[in-house]
Order: C-alpha cells, then sequence, then structure tokens
C-alpha cells in the first residue's frame, strides 16, 4: 500500500506541475473534464464488477446500504458541528465579512 | 453526474455477478491502480492551473486550516459514533469517515483491507455526497457559510464547488476550494492509517 500511494502522490505532483506551467496542450486541457469523468466512470464499472464477484458483499447490500446512510449522515453532521465550534475563531477576529446569512 | 455514477456501479456489479466468471477478480486490482493513477495525473494537472490557490492561502492566513481540520476531525468522530450503533470496530467506521464524501478513491484505499467495508465506504461516501448537495444551500442559508462547507469534505474543491459558490459569497468559496483541496489530499494518506490502528 505504501508503494501505490507514493505513486499516487508522485503523478498528482507530475500532473500539477504540469497545470502550473501550461505544459499541457491546450486541446488536452479542454478535454480535462471529459477525460475524469471517463477514467472515473471505467473505474467505478471496475469496481462495481469487484463487488458483483464478491457473493458476500452482494448477499449482504441491504444491511450495508442503511450501515452507509448511517455512517455518511453522522459524518456530515459532526463535520458541520465541529466547523461550527471553530467559527468565531476563524472569522471572528478578521473583518467578519463572510456573513452568517 | 450522480445518476451516469449509480449506472456505472449497478453495471458493474450486475457484469460480475451474472457474466464474469470468479478468476477475473485477481486482475481488476491492478486495472484499478492503472486506472486511479491515470485519474490522479489529471487530477493533478486541475490543480496546478489554479495557480493563484497557493497566493489565497497565504492571504488569508492559517486559520483557514482549522475548517478542513474540524471536518475531517468531525468526519471521523461523527462516522465512529455512528458505527458503534452497528458495534463496528472503530477502525472500520474511521476509515469509512476518513473518506471524506471521495467515493471514488476511499472505497479503493480499503478494498484490500476487505471488500465488504470498501462497499461500505463507497456507499456511505455516496450518500454523503448526497447530502452535502441537498444540505449545502440549507445550511448557508439557516446556520452558516463556513459551515456550509463542511458536508462537502474533499468534493469541496470539485462537484460541491459550484454548489457552495452559489449559495455563499466569494470568500467562502475559496475557503471551500482550499479545504477541498486539503481534505482531497488528506484521504489517500488517513484512510490506510486509520484502517491499520
Amino acid at each position: 500500500m505504501g508503494l501505490s500511494l507514493l505513486l499516487y502522490l508522485l503523478l498528482l505532483i507530475a500532473g500539477g506541475i504540469i497545470g502550473y506551467h501550461d505544459l499541457a496542450s491546450e486541446k488536452l486541457q479542454s478535454k480535462l473534464g471529459k477525460i475524469q469523468t471517463c477514467c472515473l466512470l471505467f473505474l467505478l464499472f471496475i469496481m462495481g464488477i469487484r463487488i458483483g464477484l464478491d457473493e458476500n458483499v452482494v448477499s449482504s447490500f441491504f444491511t450495508i446500504g442503511f450501515k452507509a446512510i448511517i455512517l455518511g449522515l453522522f459524518s456530515v453532521l459532526f463535520s458541520v458541528l465541529f466547523v461550527k465550534l471553530v467559527k468565531n475563531f476563524i472569522i471572528g477576529k478578521k473583518e467578519g465579512k463572510t456573513s452568517d446569512n | 453526474m450522480t445518476i451516469k455514477i449509480l449506472i456505472s456501479v449497478a453495471l458493474g456489479i450486475g457484469v460480475g455477478y451474472f457474466v464474469l466468471p470468479s478468476w477475473v477478480f485477481s486482475y481488476t486490482d491492478i486495472i484499478i491502480d492503472i486506472g486511479l493513477c491515470a485519474l490522479l495525473f489529471f487530477v493533478g494537472i486541475d490543480i496546478g492551473k489554479q495557480k493563484d490557490v497557493f497566493v489565497k492561502i497565504k492571504n488569508m492566513g492559517f486559520k483557514i486550516l482549522l475548517v478542513p481540520l474540524m471536518i475531517i476531525t468531525g468526519s471521523i468522530v461523527g462516522s465512529i459514533l455512528g458505527g458503534l450503533i452497528f458495534k463496528m470496530p472503530m477502525n472500520e467506521s474511521g476509515a469509512v469517515g476518513a473518506g471524506l464524501g471521495w467515493y471514488s478513491l476511499s472505497p479503493m484505499l480499503l478494498s484490500s483491507y476487505s471488500n465488504e467495508l470498501s462497499a461500505l465506504a463507497f456507499l456511505s461516501n455516496v450518500v454523503r455526497e448526497i447530502m452535502a448537495v441537498i444540505s449545502v444551500p440549507i445550511i448557508a442559508k439557516k446556520i452558516g457559510y463556513i459551515e456550509s462547507i463542511a458536508p462537502c469534505g474533499a468534493t469541496g474543491m470539485d462537484t460541491l464547488l459550484p454548489v457552495v459558490s452559489n449559495s455563499t459569497d466569494p470568500q467562502t468559496t475559496i475557503i471551500c476550494f482550499i479545504s477541498g483541496f486539503i481534505c482531497t489530499i488528506a484521504v489517500p494518506i488517513l484512510v490506510p492509517i486509520i484502517i491499520k490502528l
């Protein structure tokens, strides 16, 4: 895992350098969004195949669905709550331009 | 986009379940790795194109970094608490929460750990993004602009950015981008660390 993690970060940085210095051709840049969408949908398709091949996952899909909603909901609730806790510290001392409403 | 995503996954599950023999499974690992590398490279180009992002971080001060820090902490704590309902091990529920809504990456980071957790990470983070799309305008109106960034997590720099910019002001939009950027970097680091705890 460590090695592929390093590879991911290196590719992200390599892409960043290319983007920053405008080394990518305009043709490529204009298609960036489409390429990303295609990559993403392909990856999700392959991931779906992995899930479909694993009968344990398929059979427990309904229990997972409820769990997924609860974990997602709690993540959202607590991240909002935690940001609210530090909000005054972040923008209180600034000019307070970011209004509450 | 959400519909395309659901169709892709559903199609994959259908093909995997009904069509493909089980030996294909061992080859999917390398395909995912190659695809993910390509995707991250292109995401990198996208980030690099936003040249002023580092200048903006500097101008706004380090306090801005508290926003993603609190989003990350809140997501992990919330997910662990949610997991307690199902008596899930804390490292598993924490790792799902550390996905921060990046539903394409977090399940892949967990696929070598267990397929069931990987599926849960996927579904839970898809749920998170859908909740974000719905809740950002409401939170911006009822609670506050800064708080409305929180549900976005890592998607604050791409999918959810137009939603935030639509419901808040330019300053909040910039904070949202920076926060999404930091969350995006944090996901591939935190998920593997937390699952090993």
